[in-house]
């Protein structure tokens, strides 16, 4: 099979982009509907709280109202939760967290809902709360589900830790300690849906999961699957929370009953009290090492906080699980990750689910190692760099691609560079500057378990090829890969394919867009698709110009005979013949990494095909009498197996560094005290560093020529490289993100 | 959004009218960036919006017996202002750092004054120029200096019927320098956690303090000059260990009455001050030679 010139590895203009520009692009609340209601949450004021009673009659009668749903309304199931189902659409029995849903308001305005929803009564028994994961543990705590506390534990051994420490020349043991975040994506969640003539219910979504979100509200409304069809809307970001079922389960509840246009628009401090955050994570680690830096053993026990409800915290806790030890080779492991309900709002996935977290600690024990030992800190992180044929803590031997190494070179000569220029004092008394690395790894796609995604394309018999995916873009870019994909595979120009995305009716199921996922998993299944295609016009060529089919490619439209590429045949020509004959025009597409369950006491198994690796420079200026930290400059170097668009892949790093820098020092959620974007603070322009992003592409055997992932990786290694190169400055390590204008001035008090 | 009459007279007298006749049912708006906030967040309106948009003859920054800044200058104004920048460069470090360029083309020098919030950034450094504000009402006009103009969180000496026109700050500033620090979490799109205004008068060698001001915003229930520390200043010889004494005294109950809130801790505001007291007052001085 050729690859046609220009669509793999070429930055071709983004699928959409003229419309984001010309702001033609229809997200979820742009839809002008019929007459719609409007839809409104009534939340729960407490965050532990048994509901004796919800008394919607006076709001019922207030004017505009259409009605009041309780959970009584519910005709399905009303328990949600893609991985646990855990959570109720509208709590019947008790509110788990400020914010929980317990009525929802259908209204002929918006003014209308939220009127009436404030005169919803519901009278409440406060029930004693837990809000620390460690109090949640204790046998005295207030049970917040029937089933414990405890909502999932994970453990990954390897070896003997607790012997080896003793061979270890140094040891180093602290307490890290992350907190809640938001995800702060442009869009508020938003939704809106009709009843087609057919009786469909339709929902427009703000979603990165349009499948899951059809099984849900299926489920929900006890309904027939052909019943519900979802469409994603342009939806610009979500970063993990558009993974939760945030307000398609109350515009279908409100479709089913009310057979009339609604609409359901998120306003931006309803996002930040309703939907997840990234988790807080209590992470305690122990590394040992011997005289030559190598790492002999690492043990570590991890709380997860995962608020309210499961979510995504059985995925977040198992990844810090499986990555906790960061890119290296370690011997001996012992890692329990422990995953708690409190009454903290929900905590769910999060660009990362957890390894932002975990390389924020072993990227900090990797420097206060290489300090005992005297050790340059790239180069301690050089020796013990994964390579092909290392086996990782659950007992996986990596085969192939494993770039971390080559990604440690592409920034070496900028941080020997960085290391020699930071002695400068700057350009006042009172800063100084410093270097730090960050390194990571992360799976590709969820943890031990399937997750296949399928594809179809389809010629029709002008020979123009169609694409259907169910993946959901959510400004990542992945329509534009997965068109470059397919075009890759047929020899056609990306722009010469028809896409249809993410609508339940139209399209197969992709999955997730998440786990950095996409373009390996679902490019894989464009190529599949792409690829049983290219066979059967192959196969009618061969009959037409009796010649074998491994002498002909497809080029431009054209079966060509290698040999002599005058002799050609169009698309037209061959889809129509095969027409003909009966054989399909429409071909389905299949992959599913090959992955094996982590066993449930040791943790071994296969839990991903393939890991992305990425090491990050920062340099750092402090202030030490303000503690205020200017990032100066990042140098990301990202494996990425191969770029199908590099621009993509830049935009990637860009935005993740950015996420990083916030994560590192300033972006904390505080719950029951943050509101909204005036008390949670992203990195602005103005904060962000001189980014050089480095592509480094060490090919993968099983993905789409070539390619990994690189969505959550992106992120990763920022604030780890950030906090080493604080510590750099300071000569004092701060243990708790976000690396904030207080912990740095008490850090910067604390030096010698 | 809430229902409201929006009103918008062309020009003061009407403006003033208007404001009588409605008396306590009725707001100003000037830009609206405080105004339409605070409106979507308590969902609460007065029944009168007065909007002083189409008050044009009040947008203007003039040198001309003393300075003259109309009150409906926006804060892109006065940022793009060289007369500004050079002569009251103060109030040119604040209004170039309130919101984005986006909320600068709206937000007006009065609207920042009369909303009066603790941290409203352009009062720091007009309390250092010794601005006074002037007012104009039914009754005529009315001058008062800002250091008496706020009266509490939220509130000034304004009347319901009176309408800021004008702030007017004293030619005599050739010896003169001024610096504002807005002490914030990150670098753009935020409200200060502390604010540090000085204003510092050099003798011609430039070495010794003649006059100094000092102001500090979000220290108080309202925004403050610190009149111990400039006390202590006056008549000493410009040095590090004077300028450190100085922003401990300004630091300290005796100047003003930092607090913990939600956003910041008292200790590091008070440590913010120490630090930034002397630092503006360094950039001040050195803004006296340059000039």
């Amino acid at each position: 099979m050729t690859e046609k010139v220009g669509a793999i590895g070429s930055s071709i203009p983004r699928r959409g982009a003229l419309d984001r520009l010309t702001g033609a692009s229809m997200f979820s609340a742009d839809f002008r509907l019929e007459n719609p209601l409007a839809l409104r949450a009534v939340r729960s004021p407490h965050s532990h709280a048994r509901v004796l009673r919800i008394d919607t009659e006076e709001a019922s009668r207030m004017p505009g109202v259409a009605r009041i749903f309780t959970a009584r309304d519910i005709p399905g199931k009303n328990l949600t939760g893609i991985i646990n189902k855990d959570r109720p659409l509208l709590v019947e029995d008790k509110v788990r967290f400020v914010g929980d849903p317990v009525a929802l308001v259908a209204a002929e305005t918006e003014e209308a809902a939220e009127r009436a929803a404030g005169a919803v009564n519901v009278l409440y028994e406060v029930l004693p709360a837990v809000y620390d994961p460690a109090d949640a543990l204790a046998n005295e705590a207030p049970l917040i589900h029937e089933k414990g506390n405890l909502l999932f534990r994970r453990r990954v051994v390897r070896g003997d830790a607790a012997s080896a420490f003793s061979s270890c020349a140094v040891v180093v043991e602290e307490t890290y300690r992350t907190s809640f975040l938001e995800h702060c994506y442009l869009e508020p969640d938003a939704g809106a849906g009709w009843v087609d003539a057919d009786g469909t219910l339709v929902i427009i979504a703000s979603t990165q999961n349009p499948h899951y979100d059809h099984s849900e509200v299926a489920a929900l409304l006890g309904v027939e699957d052909g019943r519900i069809r979802i469409i994603q809307a342009a939806t610009g970001g979500g970063f993990g929370s558009k993974l939760d079922l945030n307000m398609q389960g109350f515009i279908g509840l409100a479709l089913y009953h009310l057979q009339r246009p609604v609409r359901c628009v998120y306003s931006r401090e309803e996002t930040f009290i309703a939907t997840s955050k990234r988790h807080a994570l209590i992470m305690e680690m122990k590394t040992g090492a011997g005289k030559d830096g190598r790492l002999h053993a690492m043990k570590c026990r991890i709380l997860c906080d995962t608020g309210a409800y499961g979510s995504y915290g059985i995925a977040v806790a198992s990844r810090a699980a499986v990555h906790a030890g960061g890119p290296y080779e370690i011997e001996h492991v012992d890692t329990e990750v422990l995953c708690v309900y409190t009454n903290n709002p929900v905590a769910g996935a999060m660009r990362g689910f957890g390894t932002p977290q975990v390389a924020f600690a072993h990227e900090s024990q990797m420097d206060l190692l290489a300090e005992k030992l005297g050790m340059d800190p790239f180069e301690i992180r050089r020796r013990n760099a994964l390579r092909v044929g290392s086996v990782t803590a659950t007992g996986q031997k990596l085969e192939a691609s494993v770039g971390i190494g080559e990604c440690l070179d592409a920034i070496k000569e900028s941080y020997e560079k960085a290391r020699s220029a930071r002695s400068d004092r700057g350009d006042s008394p009172f800063t100084c500057r410093g270097v730090g690395i960050g390194a990571m790894w992360y799976g590709i796609g969820n943890t031990g378990m399937q997750n296949p995604s399928t594809a179809q394309v389809e010629i029709d018999l002008d020979g123009a090829v169609t694409l259907y995916t169910g993946c959901a873009d959510i400004g990542q870019g992945s329509t534009t890969v997965l068109a470059q994909i397919a075009a890759g595979t047929l020899g056609l120009a990306p722009d010469e394919i028809r896409m249809i995305v993410a609508d339940t009716k139209l399209t197969t199921n992709a999955g997730a867009t998440s786990a950095s996922r996409q373009t390996y998993i679902s490019g894989n299944a464009v190529r599949d698709a792409a690829a049983k295609l290219v066979d059967v016009l192959l196969t009618e060529a061969v009959d037409l110009m009796k010649v074998p089919k491994n002498s002909l490619a497809v080029e431009g439209g054209f079966v060509v005979y290698k040999g002599d590429t005058d002799r050609r045949i169009a698309f037209s020509k061959l889809a129509a013949r095969a027409r003909r004959k009966g054989i399909p025009l429409r071909w389905q597409g299949y992959f599913d990494p090959v992955t094996s369950p982590l066993n449930p006491d040791t943790g071994h198994g296969e839990p991903y095909a393939t890991y992305a690796y990425a090491c990050h420079l920062a340099e750092v200026t402090v202030d030490i009498t303000t503690g205020e930290v200017t990032v100066d400059r990042v140098v990301a170097a990202h494996d990425v197996g191969r770029a199908i668009h590099p621009e993509g892949v830049v935009g990637q790093i860009c935005g993740g560094v950015a996420m990083g820098v916030g994560f590192a020092l300033m972006e904390e959620f505080k719950p029951g005290v943050t509101a909204s974007f005036k008390d949670y603070h992203i990195p602005t322009a103005n904060d962000m560093p001189e980014v050089v992003p480095l592509i480094v592409e060490s090919s993968e055997p099983t993905g789409p020529f070539g390619a990994k992932g690189v969505g959550e990786p992106a992120l990763i290694p920022t604030a780890p490289a950030v906090l080493n190169a604080l510590s750099d400055a300071l000569g004092k390590r701060i243990y708790h993100l976000p690396a904030n204008l207080e912990r740095v001035l008490e850090a910067a008090n604390k030096r010698g | 959004m809430q229902d409201f009459e929006y009103l918008m007279p062309t020009n003061l007298d009407q403006a003033i009218g208007l404001l009588k006749k409605y008396e306590n049912k009725a707001a100003l708006i000037a830009g609206g960036t405080d105004v339409m906030v605070k409106i979507g967040k308590t969902r609460k309106a007065p029944d009168v919006l007065i909007s002083l948009r189409r008050l044009s003859a009040l947008r203007y920054i003039k040198k001309n017996g003393g300075y003259h800044i109309g009150a409906l200058t926006t804060h892109r104004m006065l940022e793009q202002s060289t007369l500004v920048q050079s002569e009251l460069s103060a109030l040119h470090d604040a209004a170039s750092q309130v919101g984005s360029v986006q909320i600068r083309n709206v937000g007006t020098l009065g609207g920042n004054i009369c909303n009066a919030a603790p941290s409203a950034d352009t009062a720091g450094p007009l309390l250092v120029l010794d601005a006074t504000a002037v007012l104009e009402g039914p009754l005529g006009r009315r001058r008062v200096p800002l250091k008496e103009f706020f009266t509490g969180t939220y509130r000034t000496v304004r009347k319901p019927d009176e309408v800021l026109v004008e702030m007017e700050i004293p030619e005599d500033l050739g010896r003169y320098g001024s610096a504002y620090w807005k002490h914030t979490r990150r670098k753009a799109m935020e409200l200060p956690l502390i604010g540090i205004a000085v204003a510092l008068k050099l003798s011609q060698d430039n070495s010794q303090i003649l006059d100094s001001r000092i102001a500090l915003t979000v220290a108080a229930p309202t925004p403050i000059r610190a009149y111990p520390a400039e006390d202590f200043l006056k008549g000493k010889v410009i040095a590090d260990d004077v300028l450190k004494e100085a922003g401990r005294i300004a630091s300290s109950a005796d100047c003003c009455t930092i607090r913990t809130s939600l956003r910041c801790e008292a200790w590091y505001r008070e440590e913010i001050v120490r630090v930034f007291v002397p630092r503006m007052a360094k950039l001040a001085a050195e803004r006296v030679k340059n000039r």
